[in-house]
């Protein structure tokens, strides 16, 4: 698996100071993309063992960071090794609070429990659906159009439906 | 040249080109002149020989000759007569000539400069002053003679060739001659209750409302800043104008008595106030009432003085007064709604919600006051960190920092730490009380600590530091620059009060107006503080060491050695003197690229040292060195508390920050957990001026397209101060921008 970029700390990519992993890797093709050289799976670097440990390090020695996000790419196209390095990550930081986005919507990532669902139950938050050049708005916090939504996952799952996340809470 | 009466007489090229008749006089008064300076004296014989002499040569000659070959002449045959003491006053005097010749030509070329708006260093020397109009012209002309003068005449010889070598800079010299002083809070409490005079043309009453008050700020800020050359403001805004509130609610409440004919008792005036919940049950709609129009004209009061503060040009060169407002510990009704309204008109911004430059608005930060859910300030400690996100500032400044903390009274709101917008702070006083209002800063030096790096680091061809050279050349150069600061404090002290009237007359200053006109102000002055600064640490590690303060442990280390003997030397020095001395992290706007000129000049482009087109400022890391917002917090922490003269440091943040809250207020708060003094977080300010979209612009605005640079403005930040936008920026100034690494 290749990531295609690595942010220490970022504040565009959801509330808080984050860090922000880009997965290599995107069939949705949305029309207008603004990093379309993250589609290709072998685009990047290798993410390899020792940098999944200095990510893991980089989170831990931090003191500002709210959390972690999951970036692309979508790395839902490679949900089954993500979420080893999930798990790898939540061993050493059991409370770390993840953003994952997607061009899924929540909906179709419910629909059956496999990889994608696994991957999804980790996550705090998700911001689901394709990027829209017709609904692009350059006002919305942490999404590129109207129609992707910032939604809690653990309300969504208990729920059953997608739930919005309460951003000022 | 065509002349129609033939051969004309001997003439000579004078300097501006022009030819000239010969004249043999000319040249035995010359002589003459120089011989009544000797103890010989004058030999009109002598004169008359060489005259003759030098004559002679120059007619038979078929060129002609300039006034500088005869002059070469004349002391060609001095030197051969048996007068040589002629000959040296002839050569002392002909070299006295020519450099005041050059000194004219130096601003000739000066004034050229200027009216061409050319010479960019001039120019746009400072970010805020429009150098090409009718008035920043006129300012620049007083302003570089005045600095030519105060060199030529004034600074002691020392200082001079210090600051020729490139290791000192003396800021505002151009104020150094008339011996006007910096900066100062001003105490409005004061001024607001005691009425003000405008020199001879008539004085002001106490306000009575909150309207006047706040216009009465404005008009206080622009007279006071005529009376001294740096910044201005207000150490406790909040607890300053709170009682005009409360004089707007008993207006109002009057009123209010009357339309809804509440009239049936009169209370006394100690009970009118907003606190007092028996009001709203005794007279539910008068209260409500005056209650709903003392916040709307609360509200519009801060409006109108933000843009009073941002277009009365009425400092020299068109300038508006550096304004600075700190707040934000007032707990009372009346202190919240004044913090409150500052905020919301700064987020509501200009016309067309332009962010304003002035006041630099900065936030008191203190727990159990304003950093806690539950804790009274807090909900305006989040409008602050919003107004933040969106302006540029407040800036934070950290009264629960251990070096600020120990003046802090609760009871006494001037003992919470101020700062001026650009850093300056004056909170300790060796001659008793700890109070800030009424005082500032009166001057500063500032000194390249890079030069003294490359002087004696391994930068310099040598395989090990000379570390004794170092200290040892940093004695000298401390001595000097405090030298100057005394040597400076000599004329600012020995002016009559008269000469700054506003700041006496009204007791801007301290007691200033217990002073006769003619009085000197010297005993009160010294309740300010000198104070020296540095200007690029991060270079003179790197040119010592090979590495800066956030490459290694040790040279981190080492940096904090060198700024703590530098207070240390402060310190001792105050006691010598009996002077508040004081060790300031440099703002240094044109400093920056100044510096770094002369040592390029001197030691070309050292990698890491001299090649980028700034130094660093003060003690920060580098902007163009990639670290993580926590570990430059935590490098650049320790050096607060060394620089009591003020300080600042930054966070970059590179996206848009008003839809990161928890992001902004979380790095706010980690660098007051971590003992830093003041603090702000850059981040982009762009507004496009097309459609008034706000937010961050790359090459071209987002909602609308607009490309060009002219239509979209990029409010950034130096020294601390804001400026209207980076195109107003000079070159150094512009690169450092540049260079920015974000921090996320």
């Amino acid at each position: 698996m290749n990531i295609s970029g690595y942010i220490k700390e970022s504040i565009v990519d959801g509330q808080g100071l984050r860090a922000v992993v880009f997965f290599s890797g995107c069939y949705h093709n949305c029309f207008g993309c603004h990093s379309p050289q993250t589609h290709d799976k072998n685009y990047g670097e290798e993410f390899t063992e020792s940098k999944q440990q200095e990510i893991i390090e980089d989170i831990k020695s931090n003191p500002l960071l709210s959390g972690l996000t999951l970036s692309g790419g979508d790395c839902f196209f490679s949900a089954k090794e993500v979420i080893k390095f999930v798990i790898k990550l939540k061993n050493e930081i059991p409370d770390i609070n993840i953003w994952v986005y997607t061009g899924f919507t929540i909906e179709q990532l419910m629909g059956k429990k496999d990889n994608k669902y696994k991957l999804l139950e980790m996550c705090d938050v998700l911001v689901d659906g394709k990027f829209e050049i017709g609904l692009r708005d350059t006002t919305i916090k942490f999404a590129g159009s109207r129609n992707q939504r910032i939604l809690d996952v653990k309300e969504s799952l208990e729920c059953g439906k997608a739930i919005l996340l309460s951003l000022d809470k | 040249m065509n002349n129609r009466q033939g051969m004309a007489d001997t003439q000579v090229t004078k300097r501006d080109g022009i030819l000239s008749e010969y004249n043999p006089n000319k040249i035995t008064e010359a002589i003459v002149k120089a011989m009544r300076m000797t103890e010989v004296g004058i030999d009109k014989e002598l004169a008359e020989k060489i005259t003759l002499k030098v004559t002679q040569q120059v007619e038979k000659s078929k060129n002609t000759y300039s006034v500088e070959q005869i002059q070469d002449l004349i002391e060609k045959d001095l030197m051969m007569s048996s007068r040589k003491d002629v000959a040296k006053e002839y050569i002392t005097y002909r070299q006295k000539r020519t450099e005041e010749r050059l000194k004219q030509s130096e601003l000739f070329k000066i004034g050229e400069g200027i009216i061409s708006g050319d010479n960019e260093e001039v120019t746009k020397e400072n970010a805020n002053l429009n150098g090409e109009s009718y008035s920043g012209k006129m300012n620049r002309f007083g302003s570089e003679y005045s600095k030519m003068y105060a060199r030529n005449v004034m600074l002691p010889k020392r200082l001079v060739k210090a600051i020729d070598e490139g290791y000192i800079h003396v800021h505002d010299l151009d104020h150094y001659a008339v011996g006007t002083h910096n900066c100062i809070f001003i105490p409005f409490d004061k001024l607001l209750a005691d009425g003000f005079q405008v020199s001879d043309k008539g004085s002001v009453r106490t306000p009575n409302s909150i309207m006047t008050a706040m216009a009465q700020v404005a008009i206080i800020f622009q007279c006071q800043q005529n009376s001294q050359y740096g910044g201005c403001g207000a150490s406790k805004f909040d607890w300053d104008l709170a009682p005009y509130v409360t004089k707007s609610f008993v207006k109002h409440f009057k009123k209010g008595q009357m339309y809804f004919g509440e009239t049936f008792v009169t209370v006394d005036i100690e009970e009118l106030n907003v606190d007092n919940t028996d009001l709203l049950k005794v007279f539910p709609k008068s209260y409500t009432y005056a209650l709903e129009e003392t916040r709307l004209e609360t509200k519009q009061a801060a409006e109108s003085m933000i843009h009073n503060l941002n277009t009365m040009a009425s400092r020299a060169g068109g300038q508006v007064p550096f304004t600075s407002i700190t707040f934000g510990l007032c707990t009372s009704t009346e202190g919240r709604m004044i913090s409150e309204a500052i905020l919301n008109a700064s987020m509501n911004g200009l016309g067309h919600s332009e962010t304003a430059i002035f006041p630099q608005l900065i936030f008191q930060c203190k727990q159990g006051v304003n950093q806690n859910l539950g804790e009274p300030n807090y909900d305006i400690f989040i409008k602050a960190i919003e107004c933040s996100s969106k302006r540029l500032f407040p800036n934070f400044v950290n009264v629960d920092a251990d070096f600020n903390l120990q003046y802090y009274d609760p009871t006494k709101p001037d003992t919470s730490i101020a700062t001026m917008g650009c850093r300056t702070r004056v909170i300790s006083n060796r001659f008793g009380e700890v109070y800030q209002s009424g005082r500032g800063n009166i001057s500063f030096n500032s000194i390249n600590l890079t030069k003294l790096g490359i002087e004696n680091g391994v930068v310099n061809g040598r395989t090990e530091v000379d570390v004794n050279g170092f200290w040892s050349k940093l004695d000298e150069i401390l001595d000097i620059t405090l030298d100057g600061l005394l040597h400076r404090f000599d004329i600012q002290g020995n002016q009559p009060a008269k000469a700054s009237d506003f700041m006496m007359q009204n007791g801007s200053w301290i007691d200033g107006e217990k002073l006769h006109p003619n009085q000197k102000i010297k005993d009160l002055l010294r309740m300010g503080s000198v104070s020296i600064g540095f200007v690029g640490l991060a270079e003179c590690l790197k040119a010592l060491f090979g590495k800066h303060h956030g490459e290694d442990q040790n040279v981190w280390y080492f940096g904090q050695e060198l700024i703590g003997y530098i207070r240390d030397y402060c310190d001792k020095k105050s006691d010598e003197y009996d002077m508040n001395v004081t060790c300031f992290a440099s703002p240094a706007e044109s400093l920056a690229g100044k510096f770094v000129r002369m040592l390029q000049k001197q030691y070309g482009k050292i990698e890491g040292v001299t090649d980028r087109e700034y130094l660093t400022n003060s003690f920060h890391i580098p902007v163009y060195y990639e670290i993580a917002a926590h570990k430059k917090i935590d490098l650049e922490a320790p050096f607060h508390k060394l620089t009591n003269a003020g300080h600042i440091s930054y966070v970059e943040l590179d996206g848009n920050a008003r839809n990161n809250l928890e992001a902004f207020k979380n790095i706010v708060q980690y660098a007051l957990s971590k003992n830093i003094g003041y603090f702000s977080i850059n981040h982009p300010v762009d507004k496009c001026m097309s459609c008034y979209y706000d937010g961050v612009i790359n090459k071209e605005c987002p909602a609308c397209g607009e490309n060009s640079e002219e239509k979209i403005s990029k409010i950034r930040r130096v020294t601390g101060y804001l400026t209207g936008n980076v195109n107003n920026f000079n070159s150094a100034k512009r690169a450092e921008e540049r260079d920015r690494v974000r921090h996320t």
